[in-house]
Formats: C-alpha cells, sequence, structure tokens
C-alpha cells in the first residue's frame, strides 16, 4: 500500500490530485453545504435575503402536496420493484433454463429500451397512451375491449399507475442482466443435485436460486429504491406532475416550486427533503436485508 | 407421457412469454420509424398501416424546424469533453487511493462514498443557484462541471478495484529504470486498464451524458447550447399534433443509439452490469 519507491515529487502528487478533487467539492459537496444554508433563509430574487430560521421546514412538514409527492414516490418504487425487479427474477430464470431458445437474442432486445433516455421514452408512451393515436387503445378496439380504455394520463386516479408502466417496461432488462450475471455464479451440480431429488420448476427458483443470489437481489432493491426516488425526467415529459398535481414526485414538486413558482429558498428545503428520504429509505433498506450475506458471488 | 406433455407446455409458455414481451420491447420503436414516414393524413387515416411510399419529408421538416443539428452537437461535445476529462481524472484518482497511503486518503473517500448516496435531484436547484450565482450558467462548458463530477465516483470505484489487481511490479520496474512518474502512469499503467476505462466511459456514456436531462433543464436555456434530450422537448410541445413529424424527431435523437447498441450490445449490457454491482 505504501509503495515509497514509485511515489512522486510532492508537487507533483498535489499537481495531479488536487484538480479532480477541488472538481468533485465544487460541484458536490458545495452546493450541498449551500443547500443546508439557503434553506434557513429567505430570498429576494437570486439573493439569500433573510434569515428564517426553521420557517421553510415548518412550511414543508405541513405541505399536503410534498407528503402527496412522497407517497407517489414511494408508490412508483413499490410498483417498480414488483414490476422490475420481480418481472425480471422470472423472465432470467427462464433464461436459465435449457428449453429457451434465442437467449442472446432476447437479452439484448429486453435490455435495449435502457439504453434509450427517459425523455425518448416518455415521449414514446405518451404517443402510446394517445387517445385517438396510441397503440394501447388501437390494440384495445381491436380486441373489442373499449370498456377498457381510459383516459390513460388525464385521470387522477389512474395516472401514477400509467406513468409507472414506461418506467418497469424501460428498465426490466437492466434488472435482468443483473440477475442473471449473479445466477450464472451458481454451480451447475446444485441444479442438477436438485433435479435428481425431484426439485423442479418454481421449486427450483424459489428454494435453490433465489437464496443464493440474494445479496444480487440485494442490489438491485437498493438500485430500484434510489432510481426511483429520482424519477423525474419521464413524468415531466408525460403529465408534469398533472392533472392538478396528482402524479408530481419529489423532484418535479422542488423544480416546479423553484422555476415555475420563484420560490427559491423552498425549492431548496424540498432538495433537502429529497435527500433526507433517500438516506433513511437506503439505511432502512440495509437494515431490513442486511447483515446476511450468503452467496459468494459478491464478497 | 403425462412428464412428457407437461414440459412441451412448459417450453412452449416460456419461450411464448419471452419472445411476445420481447416484441413488447422493440415493438413501440418500430412503430415510430415505420409512421414517421408516412404523412400525417395518412397516419391518421390508420395508425398501424404500413406507409403507402416512404417520405422522408418528415425528416427533412424534423431537422430544420427542431434544429436537431444544434442538438446533436451540443451533445457530442459535452460527451466527448466529459468523456476525456472522466476518464482522465478518475484514472489519476482511483491511481492515487489504491497506490498511496497519504493524508486526507480517508477523507477524499468519505466524500466520493458520500457523494454516491445524494440524489442529484437534491443538487439540482443548489447548483442552479450556486452557478447563477457565480455567472456559470448558460455556457458552453457549464454542462460539462456536473456531468464530470457525477460521474466521478462511479468511475473512480471501478477503475481502483481494477488496479488493486494489478500487480505494482511493474511500475516499480520502470521507476527504477529512470522512467519518470508522469510516464510511467500514462504510458505504462493506463494502457494496461484499458478494458476498464472502456467499460467506465460506455457506462457513463449512456447512463449519464448523451441523455441525460435534468442538468440541462435547469442550467441551460440558451437555444444555441441545447442538448438533444431539452431540444426535443420544446420541439415536441410546439409541434404536438404532427405524429409523424414528432416521430421522426425522436427517430433521429435515437438513430445513433440504435446504431451503437446493434454493433455493441454484448460490451455496453457487460458495462452496465459491472457497474451496477460495483457500485
Amino acid at each position: 500500500m505504501n509503495n515509497k519507491a514509485i511515489c512522486p515529487k510532492k508537487w507533483v502528487f498535489f499537481l495531479l490530485l488536487v484538480p479532480g478533487v477541488a472538481w468533485y467539492v465544487f460541484t458536490v459537496i458545495v452546493p450541498l453545504l449551500g443547500s443546508l444554508r439557503y434553506s434557513l433563509f429567505s430570498f429576494q430574487g437570486m439573493r439569500a435575503d433573510k434569515f428564517v430560521g426553521l420557517a421553510n421546514y415548518a412550511e414543508l412538514v405541513s405541505d399536503s402536496i410534498f407528503w402527496n409527492s412522497l407517497v407517489n414516490n414511494l408508490t412508483i418504487t413499490l410498483l417498480c420493484v414488483i414490476g422490475q425487479i420481480g418481472v425480471a427474477l422470472v423472465f432470467a430464470a427462464m433464461l436459465n433454463t435449457t428449453v429457451v431458445k434465442l437467449k442472446n437474442m432476447h437479452r439484448a432486445v429486453i435490455f435495449f429500451p435502457g439504453v434509450l433516455s427517459m425523455v425518448i421514452v416518455g415521449f414514446i408512451w405518451t404517443i402510446m397512451y394517445s387517445n385517438d393515436y396510441g397503440l394501447i387503445n388501437y390494440f384495445l378496439r381491436a380486441l373489442n375491449l373499449e370498456s377498457l380504455i381510459l383516459p390513460w394520463l388525464d385521470d387522477p386516479r389512474y395516472v401514477i399507475y400509467s406513468i409507472s408502466v414506461p418506467l418497469i417496461w424501460q428498465y426490466i432488462g437492466y434488472y435482468m442482466v443483473i440477475i442473471m450475471a449473479g445466477m450464472s455464479s451458481i454451480g451447475k451440480e446444485i441444479y442438477e443435485m436438485a433435479e435428481i431429488d425431484g426439485v423442479n420448476g418454481w421449486k427450483k427458483l424459489i428454494y435453490i436460486t433465489i437464496p443464493l443470489i440474494k445479496s444480487t437481489l440485494l442490489v438491485c432493491l437498493m438500485l430500484c429504491i434510489s432510481g426511483n426516488m429520482q424519477a423525474f425526467d419521464h413524468i415531466f415529459v408525460m403529465t408534469n406532475g398533472g392533472p392538478g398535481t396528482s402524479s408530481s414526485v419529489m423532484a418535479l414538486y422542488a423544480y416546479s416550486k423553484t422555476f415555475t413558482q420563484g420560490r427559491i429558498a423552498y425549492g431548496n428545503t424540498i432538495s433537502i427533503g429529497i435527500l433526507l428520504v433517500s438516506l433513511v429509505l437506503i439505511l432502512i433498506t440495509k437494515w431490513i436485508v442486511g447483515g446476511r450475506k450468503t452467496d459468494g458471488y459478491q464478497s | 407421457m403425462g412428464i412428457n406433455l407437461k414440459k412441451a407446455t412448459g417450453s412452449f409458455l416460456m419461450n411464448g412469454i419471452l419472445i411476445l414481451f420481447s416484441v413488447s420491447c422493440i415493438s413501440p420503436i418500430i412503430w415510430m420509424i415505420y409512421s414517421s414516414l408516412k404523412t400525417s393524413p395518412e397516419f391518421n387515416r390508420s395508425i398501424i398501416a404500413l406507409p403507402e411510399k416512404l417520405i422522408f419529408g418528415n425528416y427533412v421538416d424534423a431537422f430544420r424546424i427542431s434544429h436537431m443539428g444544434t442538438y446533436y452537437g451540443n451533445t457530442i461535445f459535452n460527451a466527448a469533453i466529459s468523456l476525456v476529462l472522466v476518464i482522465c481524472i478518475s484514472f489519476v484518482l482511483a491511481y492515487f487511493l489504491s497506490r498511496f497511503k497519504f493524508k486526507g486518503r480517508n477523507l477524499i473517500y468519505f466524500i466520493i462514498l458520500f457523494g454516491m448516496l445524494i440524489p442529484i435531484h437534491a443538487l439540482l436547484i443548489p447548483l442552479f443557484i450556486q452557478f447563477k450565482t457565480l455567472n456559470m450558467f448558460n455556457q458552453r462548458y457549464t454542462l460539462i462541471i456536473p456531468y464530470v463530477a457525477f460521474a466521478m465516483p462511479f468511475s473512480i470505484f471501478l477503475i481502483e478495484s481494477y488496479l488493486s489487481g494489478i500487480p505494482i511490479d511493474m511500475e516499480e520496474a520502470a521507476v527504477i529504470d529512470g522512467c519518470s512518474f508522469m510516464r510511467m502512469l500514462f504510458t505504462i499503467v493506463m494502457p494496461l486498464c484499458t478494458p476498464i476505462l472502456t467499460t467506465a466511459a460506455i457506462l457513463q456514456l449512456f447512463t449519464k451524458w448523451w441523455n441525460e436531462f435534468p442538468f440541462a433543464l435547469v442550467l441551460i436555456n440558451d437555444e444555441k447550447l441545447k442538448t438533444i434530450p431539452l431540444g426535443l422537448m420544446n420541439f415536441s410541445s410546439q409541434y404536438s399534433t404532427n405524429y409523424p413529424m414528432k416521430m421522426a424527431a425522436l427517430v433521429l435523437a435515437i438513430l445513433p443509439v440504435i446504431l451503437i447498441y446493434i454493433f455493441f450490445n454484448r460490451k455496453i449490457i457487460e458495462g452496465m452490469i459491472a457497474g451496477a454491482i460495483k457500485g
């Protein structure tokens, strides 16, 4: 670790080290500290004007739209955990069997939406959901299921589900390839032995595969939670939080407070809220699932 | 017999489900591509029919009206500069973190790890205020600053774990033979790291730079500096009724991604897996 022989002169050392660290501190740490400070002030234009103590936080705690947005974030996260990781797990298990053909093609095709920009996926699905020109309603009409046609993005009751679908659709492949990588580390002998003992199909998935890839699944869970706490692009494009605030999420709410209503200090306070909620959720997940490392795949 | 039948049904079902889902993953894109070759009235008559004859007018219009050329230029500019900077900076930092013990090493570690836990949306607004106050808002270099910074933690940890698998002997030998530190770093160690550097670059290209939206939205409002996702945003709101033209613009935006994906999907998927697991 302490490799004196190759250690460069002090000034070279600093010359190489400082720019990167400074760049990072300037873009990540300074705004973070700034944000904590700004949240204690009221703003006049772009200037922190008057110290108001915890007034912004008091407003945040009693702001029903903020809590509503948080609930939306949590709903989306829950739907995505089930829809993305759950489905991805089933697909990965299917692709792990010998009977499925065209494995590489499936892998490449299912992963594909994951490389598209979320903005573009948002646009594509806005068109798909469109009442007269959308593929979804077209197929429902073609199948004589016109009664199922809904104003997908315009009804406050369903909009949160409608916007979760593209999110789930886009990233199933992402979780699928991660889970497949985890599964590939399980030895073939384990399955062979299980088959001799008469374990088959679903039982194999539930009693052998899942316990053996637990830490991979934990990685997926953490990625899924932190990813969906940041849901923003799709929703910004598809509904911009509407109708009303029914599909608003925390990041979107902070954005609209700051830029459409010009309340910079309050927007900042919401940012701190996002940070706290994310950290708490990560800790909770770690606490619930963590502590038990079961597979050797990720040490 | 019963077991065989059950197996056959199972295999039929599994293949069927996967094929159905795979089709659903690309059909919206394919629909968009061929619909963009229709005229607007033709599309309105039937949204699903194939075009009667291929019309590229939508593309010409979309390209002209949407300033797609400018957006392309800006996106490529940001991505290219960020790429070079992130790779160099992360490589150097990762090298120092993996090879030397020095004062402040733990502190650097801590802030980088902590930075990974911060959701970028928590920093959008404070960064906007900071940039606005320092007059760094809406400049050609503006987006490169957050793009590089937020790509650093991931890249540093990827490269560092790769470096820890490379024995130090070669570096020691080079230095003993009189090779300068800089030369050793960039002509001996860096080439050894090419595989992981490519992985890091690919990962960032697709997850951050090409598709990035929130920072561009908040930090840029000059038409001349807009990136592809941001530019599509106002194009789309202006021409919301002409679906084929809108689709043509979307296809233009994703065409390079599709082409790169067709040729490099294995490498891209591997990169994403590595990033997810190490990150």
